[in-house]
């Protein structure tokens, strides 16, 4: 009996070699532990011994079983593995390259907004938006720009024809209507909309009739702030922007505020940046933007109350940020779009 | 405006100031300064009167010539010259080798084409002086001795600073403006202006009759002189002239120029002999013709002011005079009009007539009235001295100074509340007075009074800006900022698009950005001629950038192809931003656009291959943006795409029942794409949403219980017709899914998940299959539901839509 078993276990480890499929391995199992298989039709025989040999027998039997069962086990890993293998190919060259498209970028123009709204979001500023095609009165008159001020010129601003009506800036009366020229409209609409106190941004696109070269775009953007609240004064314009550019420009920078004349804000400055870190224009004062308090009459014009509230705002473009920021030496590079100029700031 | 340091010098003492402190004290008073550069003859040492001696052509090079030259050191030395323009015994210039020219050259003793030549002998330009005429200059007209340093014939050095002044401060458009500032961030006084002609004027009446009939020139005045001697200007005057970029004419002419440039009080000067009768300020008749001095003969109308005499025209008022009636050198008696003109008519005759003068530019700036007579004045005192000129009577005036000083109350305390720090009153008095204001204290404060000259200072507010300026803005505190107004946020437009592009630069598509305005064609192409023309613009300034944007996806498909063309291995772009699309109430709107564009096959060879992108990826992600921008997805659907910007057959227009947003998605136009230079189609997708879909804020999601139990699924085929939209068989599969789930548990899902034809079907007919996934909130559903649900749907199918269910 103990050889008949020791033969079966062994023709079954021989057997077994040949397994490779899963169909082969059940087919294995069904010869030896199935209804008639080979150690089966022993274990029948059991019943046929004596009492005195049946232990000795089982045990051995026992014994059988428990190889073969580690057998089978092994068989089903190797068949499993096969199968894996089967499933996933031969084994991949971990250094070949990935065909998939590799991941987009943003334009610089974006990840420059998205830097500079970052900053001041941190002072409380939120974005506002409003839309490129305004009428005169948001984009000059509430902004106490005369009627006969150069900017409104059509020589330098695009006018859109009398029939034109904008459901987003309807006009009053016999006003124009025009591609804005600074986001400064979307101060007023604000002022007009909301309760103060307020502190926005508005990052936009703008638009001027100018003739494209290395520093000029017939559209640009820019970014507008303005923070309207009770008692704001020039030490709070200061504070802003000189937190603005050191977050921008790194913790080197510096700021002055250079006395300068625009219509909206009084009084009025350009402020200028001087950094350590900026290329060959490192060292040098360089003109940013432009900023004051707001003017009372463009308070009064947006209808609130001079004698309550106050506000400054500033106004800087995002090409001329980015450009030194990058270094980059030609306005024309944003809008040409080709990817090896892109693909350098992502 | 240039200002030459030694002008500015007559009005305030500007001594052991460098010109490098001006420049800087300049800006930070509100004075850019844009350039700073020297004129007249620089430093030169070395420089010295020479005599040609004598010369002969050089031996080898026909244009040379070996000249030798006496400087005063010994014997002549010999000097190797280009010029032609000398003769033996000529005084001319000489650098000395060792001598670095205006130009950073520096003279050698060399040899030219084998010849020695021991220095330079220079032409006016090489010498820093501006063009003068062709070859050496001559000095023998001014007998110098030889070996005078050239420094000894010519004054010191001036510096002259251009500098740009802000359309408020007409003022600095003149010297004195200048120095005033100067002098009051300087801590020094403005110098007295010493006049011989006295003030005072008699009515119109005397000389000349003077008459005024238009709202444009309220205050005007004349000067007559007789004996007047026309002839050129002495040297310093052409000398402030030139330095200030002017050309000297005579010394009547110069003489008003120069007071311009001293006061920036523009004056005119007639021949007495050409004005008939009476002068007359009025508007253009209609249909007059000026002749002006550039020699242009413009027409007139009622529109623009003129000053007339009694037969016609003479000059267009404050911007140019008149061709016939000007100062010449016969000229014997002189008429000089010093007037104030109001600065809106100015400017918009200047820009009439596409010009702009020294005068028009000063007038549209708004001269300070007072500065009328006192310009008379002085110009008189310069033609009494330089011209010989017999003054004829006082000044006749008529009308009167349009404004005076203004009397501006600061109240205490004003000044620091908008600068936000402590600010003593003296200081700001003290300010305020280096201004040339006058400072009175009253019981609520200042009372500042502003002289004309400073027309725009007219409110507290104004003088806070005086007070920054004079007082440094460097000592302006740095506020630490307040802390945020709470619960503000980003406008949801703002919010959208950032998460948007986040999505797509995710899904490989590189930003771009493209110009606003478009040409005619690309607008006919996306919209049609028709609605094309709603989005011209009035006055485009090129052919190119006549339209606004309707669409993003044509410079998009541009940036594909220039991408393309220059082998830069770019494969998907997008951009976000406002496109405007014509409504069918006739109004335009603004519309945030999403678009986005790819070449269907890879851009670059890759060891192993993929498949190309195809029109159902872009109708994914035009669905996913819809979804960010909070676009309900049960209503919408797809339909097809017309025309336009797409090819027939193989893009979808995404149809919205909120009529929140539009879209589309599929292939691009092919011939279009490929007259751009695009072999392979163009996948692209667009999403346009007007501004006021994103406006409102977005709902926090309220959680909701889901079932631990497992769902059944169950497969329907219907046979429809090919004309069947998809959609519109899912749509009727979903209605009766739900209603065979009644209240008892619900349809969770239904999924075509087969598209079949052809074999046994009938032709023109197809067969969709659907996966309905069910579910119960609190057991596992029974095989009986399940075949009880599907056979309902079967039902509805057949009964309903009376479409064949294959059973």
């Amino acid at each position: 009996m103990q050889q008949q078993l020791a033969s079966i276990v062994d023709a079954a480890r021989q057997d077994s070699v040949a397994v490779t499929t899963r169909a082969e391995m059940e087919a294995f199992k069904a010869r030896v532990v199935g209804p008639n298989g080979s150690l089966t039709q022993v274990m029948k025989g059991l019943g046929a011994l004596s009492k005195e040999e049946r232990p000795v027998v089982g045990r051995l039997l026992n014994e059988a079983k428990r190889e073969i069962e580690e057998l089978l086990a092994a068989l089903l890993a190797k068949v499993e593995d096969a199968e894996i293998a089967d499933a996933l190919g031969a084994p991949t060259d971990p250094s070949l390259p990935s065909p998939e498209v590799p991941a987009g970028s943003a334009h610089p123009l974006s990840r420059t907004r998205e830097r500079i709204l970052a900053s001041f979001r941190k002072l409380g500023l939120t974005v506002a938006e409003g839309p490129e095609v305004e009428t005169e009165w948001h984009c000059f008159d509430a902004l106490n720009t005369p009627a006969d001020h150069p900017a409104r010129d059509m020589q330098d601003t695009l006018y859109l024809p009398a029939a034109f009506r904008s459901a987003d800036a309807p006009r009053k009366g016999a006003e124009s209507v025009l591609l804005r020229t600074h986001t400064s409209s979307v101060q007023v609409r604000t002022m007009l909309s909301r309760k103060p106190p307020f502190r926005i941004v508005a990052p936009g696109r703008c638009f001027r009739r100018d003739a494209v070269d290395a520093t000029h775009s017939a559209n640009f953007h820019q970014v507008e702030g303005l923070w309207i609240d009770r008692q704001v004064t020039l030490a709070d314009l200061r504070g802003v922007l000189d937190f603005f550019v050191k977050e921008t420009f790194g913790p080197d920078a510096e700021i002055r505020l250079r006395p300068s004349f625009f219509p909206f804000t009084e009084p009025s400055f350009e402020m200028d940046l001087r950094s350590p870190n900026l290329g060959r224009l490192s060292g040098r004062w360089l003109e940013i933007m432009g900023c004051g308090l707001v003017d009372p009459k463009v308070l009064e014009l947006c209808g609130l109350d001079p004698k309550v509230w106050s506000g400054l705002a500033f106004g800087l473009g995002l090409e001329r940020i980015a450009m030194l920021v990058h270094g980059i030496d030609d306005i024309r590079h944003f809008y040409a779009n080709d990817a090896r100029f892109l693909r350098q700031f992502a | 405006m240039k200002v030459s340091l030694q002008s500015l010098a007559r009005h305030v003492d500007l001594a052991g100031v460098t010109a490098d402190r001006v420049a800087e004290v300049l800006p930070m008073l509100g004075l850019e300064v844009e350039s700073v550069t020297t004129f007249g003859l620089a430093p030169l040492p070395q420089v010295v009167v020479g005599e040609i001696k004598s010369f002969e052509r050089h031996p080898k090079a026909d244009r040379l010539s070996v000249c030798l030259v006496d400087v005063g050191d010994g014997a002549p030395r010999q000097i190797v010259c280009g010029a032609k323009n000398f003769r033996a015994g000529d005084r001319v210039p000489v650098a000395l080798p060792g001598t670095v020219m205006p130009g950073g050259f520096e003279i050698k003793v060399s040899k030219l084409r084998d010849v020695d030549s021991a220095g330079m002998m220079c032409s006016s330009e090489e010498l820093g002086l501006g063009k003068g005429e062709d070859g050496l200059l001559i000095l023998t007209p001014r007998a110098p001795a030889v070996g005078t340093p050239l420094n000894a014939l010519y004054g010191p050095t001036d510096t002259v600073l251009e500098i740009s002044v802000t359309p408020n401060r007409g003022d600095c458009l003149g010297l004195r403006g200048v120095a005033r500032e100067l002098a009051a961030a300087l801590g020094r006084p403005l110098l007295p202006l010493v006049l011989a002609t006295p003030a005072g004027s008699q009515p119109s009446g005397g000389p000349r009759q003077v008459r005024l009939s238009s709202e444009a020139c309220p205050h005007y005045t004349l000067r007559a002189f007789r004996g007047v001697k026309v002839g050129p200007s002495p040297d310093w005057m052409r000398r402030d002239l030139e330095a200030a970029g002017l050309r000297p004419i005579n010394n009547v002419v110069d003489v008003t120029n120069w007071v311009m440039l001293e006061l920036g009080q523009p004056l005119h000067a007639f021949d007495a002999a050409s004005v008939k009768g009476a002068v007359e300020v009025r508007p253009a008749h209609d249909g007059e013709t000026l002749e002006l001095l550039d020699g242009r003969k413009v027409p007139l109308d009622g529109t623009v002011c003129v000053i007339a005499d009694e037969t016609r025209a003479l000059v267009l008022a404050g911007v140019m005079g008149g061709a016939g009636s000007g100062v010449s050198d016969a000229t014997t008696e002189v008429l000089l009009e010093s007037a104030w003109f109001r600065p809106a008519d100015v400017r918009r005759a200047a820009r009439r007539l596409g010009v702009s003068t020294d005068s028009s530019h000063r007038f549209a700036r708004d001269v300070d009235p007072a500065g009328v007579e006192l310009a008379s004045r002085l110009a008189a005192d310069l033609l009494v001295r330089l011209a010989g000129a017999e003054p004829v009577g006082p000044a006749v005036t008529a009308g009167r100074p349009p404004r005076a000083d203004v009397t501006v109350d600061l109240p205490a305390g004003f000044v620091a509340a908008k600068v936000g720090a402590p600010v003593a009153d003296a200081d700001v008095s003290a300010a305020l007075t280096r201004l040339g204001f006058t400072i009175e204290a009253t019981a609520s404060g200042l009372s500042v009074t502003v002289p004309s000259f400073r027309s725009d200072v007219t409110r507290p507010i104004d003088l806070v800006e005086e007070f920054v300026r004079v007082h440094g803005t460097d000592n302006v505190p740095v506020g630490r900022p307040a802390a945020p107004v709470p619960g503000d946020e980003d406008a949801p437009s703002a919010a959208f698009a950032r998460e948007v592009a986040a999505r797509l630069i995710g899904a490989g598509f590189m930003e771009c950005c493209h110009y606003s305005m478009r040409d005619a064609a690309e607008l006919s192409r996306t919209l049609g001629a028709g609605r094309a023309a709603a989005l011209a613009l009035d006055n485009p300034l090129t052919a190119e950038q006549t339209h606004l944007r309707a669409s993003l996806l044509p410079g998009l498909a541009g940036a594909l192809a220039l991408n393309a063309s220059v082998h830069a291995d770019l494969r998907a772009v997008f951009e976000v931003g406002v496109v405007f699309r014509p409504q069918p109430d006739g109004q335009v709107r603004e519309h945030l656009a999403v678009s986005f564009a790819a070449l269907a096959d890879p851009v670059t060879r890759s060891w192993k291959s993929r498949e190309p992108w195809d029109a159902l990826r872009m109708k994914r992600l035009v669905l996913d943006v819809a979804a960010l921008a909070g676009a309900s997805q049960v209503r919408l659907s797809f339909g097809a795409a017309d025309g336009g910007l797409w090819q027939a057959g193989h893009a979808s227009a995404l149809l919205d029942r909120a009529r929140s947003l539009d879209g589309a998605a599929g292939v691009l136009d092919l011939r279009w794409t490929r007259s751009l230079g695009l072999r392979g189609p163009v996948v692209a997708g667009e999403a346009l949403i007007p501004r006021s879909a994103l406006a409102e804020g977005r709902r926090t999601p309220r959680f909701e219980a889901f079932s631990s139990f497992p769902p059944v699924t169950r497969d329907v085929s219907v046979v429809v017709p090919e004309a069947v939209p998809a959609a519109e068989v899912e749509s009727r599969v979903r209605q009766a899914a739900a209603k065979a789930a009644g209240k008892e548990f619900a349809l969770e899902a239904v999924t075509c998940f087969d598209v079949f034809s052809g074999g046994k079907l009938a032709a023109g007919s197809r067969a969709l299959a659907f996966e309905m996934r069910w579910r119960h909130a609190s057991r596992t559903l029974t095989e009986e539901e399940a075949a009880k649900a599907l056979e309902a749907v079967m039902t509805a199918l057949e009964k309903g839509a009376g479409w064949t269910v294959q059973r």
